[in-house]
């Protein structure tokens, strides 16, 4: 995990979450631009999940490997999973949607600091 | 007639916090079950009987047609059941629920959302069901 990602990803999502809240309260439905801005979350989210795996193939890995590495799946799919579900409805609830996953995904990312945070 | 589903409105966000929710349970679950399910195997296969009901209401609510919404109703009513017992039963029996779950103290573990989910589902279900029968309220 680099820390500096970790921290950027969840700044990222809880604006993106913040940003879809004001487009639900404004009777928005899912636009190309909340689209991009999941885009960006989930390259993030992958680089993320990338270098992590890069440092458990190192030879160093996490107490609790099968643990880790789920939250670490469930990470990497919530965003698309979401953006997909949200843009096919076209009303207020999908940036709904999209507002949900991004508060889970910061929460998701301290549970998964909790189980692994080596030093690099 | 017009294909009001659950899927649409509100109910696709519900959807996807039970979504969310069917993971969490089910992975925690059967993680519990796989490391030490001699700890408390009654605490742990209730965590994924949890996680099974929040998937079949999450597939039950997504899909239209009205055995799909039989199921979502079905589903939610366990859980709601199923949160208000394990809760009332922690409360009563301390001891019989060493290890947390999903439904454990009404399900304070997990901000009350496993109380308040099913009583939103079964809200929305039964919204829905009534526009079927009287398109006229809004």
């Amino acid at each position: 995990m680099v820390e500096w990602l970790t921290m950027t990803i969840q700044m990222v999502s809880l604006a993106m979450a913040g940003w879809c809240l004001v487009s639900t309260f404004r009777d928005q439905p899912m636009l190309v631009p909340h689209l991009v801005g999941m885009g960006v979350l989930w390259l993030l989210v992958i680089g993320q999940a990338v270098a992590t795996v890069a440092t458990m193939v190192g030879g160093d890995t996490p107490a609790e490997t099968a643990m880790f590495v789920s939250y670490l799946a469930t990470v990497v799919l919530l965003p698309p999973a979401c953006a997909v579900w949200g843009f096919m409805e076209r009303s207020k609830w999908g940036p709904a949607v999209i507002a949900f996953a991004c508060l889970i995904l910061p929460v998701l990312f301290v549970r998964l600091e909790q189980l692994w945070s080596p030093v690099a | 007639m017009t294909a009001k589903t659950l899927r649409t409105g509100p109910g696709r966000l519900l959807v996807a916090v039970y979504g969310v929710f069917a993971l969490a349970a089910t992975a925690r679950g059967v993680y519990q079950l796989a490391t030490k399910f001699e700890e408390a195997p009654v605490a742990y296969l209730l965590s994924v009987f949890a996680g099974v009901v929040y998937l079949v209401a999450a597939v039950g609510l997504a899909r239209a047609g009205r055995t799909s919404r039989r199921i979502a109703l079905v589903s939610c009513s366990v859980e709601m059941v199923g949160v208000l017992a394990v809760g009332a039963a922690g409360l009563l029996f301390p001891s019989a629920f060493p290890e947390d779950t999903v439904w454990s103290g009404f399900g304070s573990g997990y901000l009350f959302i496993p109380l308040v989910l099913p009583a939103l589902g079964l809200w929305w279900i039964l919204h829905v069901h009534r526009l079927d029968r009287d398109p006229e309220i809004p």
